[in-house]
């Protein structure tokens, strides 16, 4: 009985949705749901730029002759054979540094997105589905924080975190935390409109008349419905996280000794890298920060795609094709439904 | 958060991210090619003069309005607030001891050959300890014809008795009085309890004559912070024009120092534009829209390899003449640095050669374990030997072994502790954006980390950074002393080693900012400043050598210009350099020799 209300709901849902198959007959054989999603090109080329950058950041180092804080020139050497892109303002190798840069700031990205996605949907699922006084007060708090430019929040956090005595601060996963604490409204407001649909559904009256409390009616029957925008949320979190904190340190703010493409941009700056046409000492952390912001967008649109059939983009005939097959599906319904013995009726 | 950057990466968002590193390629592609390929540059091979461009190259001359007028820069950052010498906010040229050329002094520094020069006055008598007589010039006038009397001179320090507020009050702790003996004569009597003539004569050289006139009349409360936007000296330029994109100085026809100089500057105007970044300046210097500046420009050599007129005083590296020591202050009050052996480990550790060739753009050698400069006027009080056996220098390894015995030990987190107290974490502070010293900053901190000292930067706001070194709350910091001038080697002695100034912790003092403690240091640094010949002086600083190579309150971490002095051979040739050095690479003091001999390329 359960079961087949939940499937009535989610054929019902709007938005997001995982489709599902509308005729489970007693001999399909269901495949599992992700195996019905559309992995488009687009998709695998963001994730294959995902990986190369990954592969730079985490495997590099390990197969790199130079490390990143060995001297193995001077100030703005030019690339060579032995040092692919030159060396930086303090005589280490370009591509050793940028490795080590690339992996700080996908860590600092990944601390500071999911930190933030974690606060936003947690404040957003509660506001949403317990509406009231909570939801005024948790929405006003978002409002507030919203309203108030973030550039200057984190720039004043970061440098009180810098002249704090508490290492944990200093380094890193500081400017991660900074990051994460004051990104999350607006991942808050949007699920917050989500979670509050989803409360008003059949299931949600269904849980709780079962007896379900709820905490438990968050996480089984509120948060699964929201997934797949949580996954493209936290995307684009990881992106803005690691833009933020690019700028950041271009603005000296990073933590000391830290290498990170915005630390590597504020160095190249400074040493005036630019008029004297060190390029390699800016154009390859802008071109990795270029291509992870791009990689990640690109996921994120891609993925938008295939939780969201109606925005699946595609050639003409691709388009006509699924029309075609929608029209078919519609069709082959419609005459089930017709049918004497429909294995569709609900059961109260 | 509703930032665009930080909100939502939308695809505006990316396409601006991608605009910036197209934008990137472009600029580098530009560069790279003006650098490259500009080997013909503005100028032409012009063997025959003196004072070009490094590379020998020499432009051809300014047309227009500014063919007449020297551009000059680094100076002024702002709007120019006032004109007067008593702010500690004056506009160039006002402000204290850059220039003389709307104010000037009675004697003038020449940092090359350490000698004192004459200036508003023609001589000057040294009688022991006691005093020291100055005679003035012949005709000396203001620029707006009055007399300069000996009267003004007197009249000038007296205005340190008037208000405690202004930089000349701090004569009379050195002085016990100042008298005109006629209109040309003035007779300073020596302090005798401190007996410090150098620091006499180095005032001297730093104080602008002021028109005993115009500063009588303004009440001694206000005297550092009253408007003046029509500065009186007695300098051969008068002020013109200024507004926040330029200073603006016109020659005064009527200078009284036409005979004395041979001549007027050769020319009519000098024009300091207003830049908001070194940046800026160094593109308009590099074009040739700038004859002379004082700006930190890295790997200067780019520009005359790229074919331009650039020219510094010396023409290999360190290209400048050093002529001041930023040092690593540390706090002996803390944990740690309160044990010599620590603080030799610590300056046995740094890497200097790194620090000089890569933060310092190789505008530094290698320091010396001393705190006497080994070039320049400082060069006959170095002693080279005992800074080698008894000095430290660059040495991981060793540093290492200074601390395992002195009874150090390495915990598991590779951080030693001795006597109890674990070496760190230190906090090493220098003002954000002074860029070569963050730079410095990065390369102490690592070293400190390589030998097992926990150490890491930290760059806040000068005034907050200034507060902390004077205040005493600072572990390490990267901070300047005295540069060359006639009181040094014994000014920077002081600066680092004076009980005397010595303040607790939490009140401001100007010297021993590291409030490092010791009984015998006072009578030495008396004894250097009371000596009176060389070989006397030399003497007592080889003592106070020995005893801050053996103590270490603090170490130089490069030698850097007292000034950057750099010209564009654009408009003008026969500059100064070390082939052509009949003045020193200064502005300041004895610096004012070149405007009287440069020449104009054209016409």
């Amino acid at each position: 009985m359960t079961n087949i209300s939940s499937n009535a709901v989610t054929a019902e849902a709007e938005g997001p949705l995982v489709p599902t198959d509308p005729t489970p007959g007693p001999k399909a054989k269901a495949k599992p749901a992700w195996m019905n999603l559309n992995f488009g090109p687009r998709l695998w080329v963001s994730l294959g730029i995902i990986v190369v950058i990954a592969l730079l950041a985490f495997v590099g180092p390990l197969l790199y002759p130079y490390g990143p804080d060995e001297k193995v020139g001077s100030l703005y050497d030019a690339p060579s054979a032995a040092h692919w892109l030159g060396t930086e303002n303090f005589g280490y190798d370009v591509v050793a540094v940028l490795m080590a840069s690339t992996r700080n700031s996908l860590i600092n990205g990944l601390l500071a997105g999911t930190l933030a996605t974690v606060i936003g949907v947690g404040i957003g699922v509660v506001a949403g589905y317990i509406g009231g006084w909570l939801e005024e007060l948790l929405m006003g708090i978002t409002n507030i924080v919203l309203a108030i430019p973030s550039i200057v929040i984190l720039i004043l956090i970061s440098m009180s975190l810098q002249s704090t005595d508490i290492p944990f601060f200093k380094g890193i996963v500081g400017l991660a935390l900074v990051i994460g604490i004051t990104s999350w409204p607006w991942t808050a407001r949007a699920v917050r409109a989500q979670a509050s649909s989803v409360s008003t559904r059949e299931h949600i009256d269904v849980a709780k008349l079962s007896g379900a409390r709820t905490p438990g009616i968050l996480i089984r029957d509120v948060l699964p419905y929201l997934a797949s925008y949580v996954v493209m949320a936290w995307v684009l979190q990881l992106a803005s996280a690691i833009l933020a904190e690019s700028t950041l340190s271009m603005l000296g703010l990073g933590p000391s000794g830290t290498n990170s493409l915005g630390m590597q941009l504020h160095w190249a700056l400074a040493f005036q890298s630019v008029a004297t046409g060190a390029w390699w000492a800016f154009l390859p952390p802008t071109i990795v920060l270029t291509l992870i912001s791009f990689g990640l967008l690109y996921l994120q649109s891609s993925l938008d795609e295939v939780f969201n059939p109606r925005l699946r983009r595609g050639k003409k005939k691709n388009l006509a094709a699924a029309a075609k097959r929608r029209e078919e599906a519609a069709r082959k319904l419609e005459e089930e439904m017709k049918a004497p013995a429909g294995v569709t009726e609900v059961i109260v | 958060m509703s930032d665009p950057v930080f909100g939502l990466p939308s695809r505006r968002s990316f396409l601006t991210l991608s605009g910036i590193a197209v934008g990137g390629l472009a600029l580098a592609a530009c560069s790279g090619g003006a650098t490259s390929t500009n080997t013909a540059g503005t100028g032409s091979s012009a063997t025959e003069k003196k004072g070009i461009g490094n590379n020998g190259q020499v432009g051809k001359g300014r047309a227009g309005a500014t063919a007449d007028s020297l551009l000059i820069a680094g100076f002024q950052w702002g709007a120019p607030a006032t004109f007067n010498p008593l702010s500690p906010t004056a506009a160039w040229p006002a402000s204290g001891n850059v220039m003389q050329i709307v104010y000037e002094s009675l004697l003038r520094w020449n940092i090359l050959t350490g000698e004192i020069m004459p200036g508003l006055a023609k001589e000057y008598k040294v009688d022991g300890t006691n005093s020291v007589t100055l005679t003035l010039q012949d005709g000396i006038t203001f620029s707006d014809g009055s007399p300069c009397t000996a009267k003004d001179v007197v009249a000038t320090y007296e205005l340190g008795k008037k208000n405690k507020g202004i930089s000349i009050s701090a004569f009379w702790q050195l002085a016990d009085s100042i008298e005109a003996t006629d209109d040309k004569t003035v007779v300073i009597k020596v302090n005798q309890k401190s007996k410090n003539v150098g620091q006499v004569l180095r005032t001297v050289t730093e104080t602008y004559i002021l028109p005993a006139a115009v500063f009588s009349a303004i009440a001694d409360d206000k005297l550092p912070t009253t408007v003046i936007d029509k500065p009186i000296g007695t300098g051969p330029f008068t002020l013109s024009k200024a507004d926040q994109t330029q200073v603006v100085l016109a020659i005064n026809e009527n200078y009284w120092g036409k005979t004395f100089y041979g001549g007027l500057p050769v020319m009519k105007q000098i024009i300091h534009p207003i830049f908001k970044s070194n940046e800026d300046g160094n593109i308009k210097f590099q074009a040739g829209e700038l004859d002379i500046m004082q700006q930190f420009v890295s790997q200067i050599w780019k520009m005359w390899e790229g074919g331009k007129p650039v020219g510094t005083f010396l023409k290999s590296k360190p290209y400048f003449v050093p002529g001041s020591m930023p040092m690593l202050l540390m706090n002996t009050t803390k944990k740690g640095l309160d044990n010599a052996a620590v603080r030799k480990a610590i300056a046995s550790a740094i890497d200097y050669a790194s620090i000089a060739d890569t933060a310092m753009s190789g505008y530094s050698d290698a320091v010396q374990a001393s705190l006497i400069l080994p070039t320049g006027a400082e060069g006959k009080f170095f002693n080279k030997s005992d800074a080698e056996a008894n000095g430290w220098k660059y040495d991981a390894a060793a540093a290492e072994k200074i601390l395992t015995d002195a009874g150090a030990t390495k915990g598991s987190d590779g951080i030693y502790t001795i006597d109890g107290n674990r070496l760190g974490p230190y906090k090493l502070i220098t003002p954000t954006g002074w860029t070569d010293w963050n730079a410095a900053c990065e390369i102490v901190a690592k070293s400190l980390k390589a030998i097992g000292i926990d150490c890491a930067t930290n760059f806040p706001q000068q005034a907050d950074c200034t507060q902390a070194i004077q205040g005493g709350t600072f572990d390490l910091a990267c901070w300047y002393v005295s540069g060359v001038n006639p009181a040094t080697p014994w000014a920077r002695f002081k600066d680092i080693m004076s009980q005397a100034e010595m303040q607790p912790i939490g009140k401001t003092t100007f010297a021993n900012y590291g409030r490092w403690e010791n009984a015998e240091v006072e009578a030495m640094l008396t004894e250097a400043a009371q000596a009176t010949d060389d070989a006397g002086k030399k003497a007592a600083y080889d003592k106070l050598d020995a005893l801050y190579r053996k103590e270490v309150p603090s170490c130089p971490l490069m030698y850097r210009p007292d000034e950057f002095y750099e010209y564009n051979a654009s408009n003008f040739f026969n500059w100064p350099d070390e082939n052509n050095d009949y003045a020193p690479p200064m502005f300041r003091g004895a610096g004012n020799t070149w405007m009287y001999k440069i020449q104009k390329i054209a016409g």
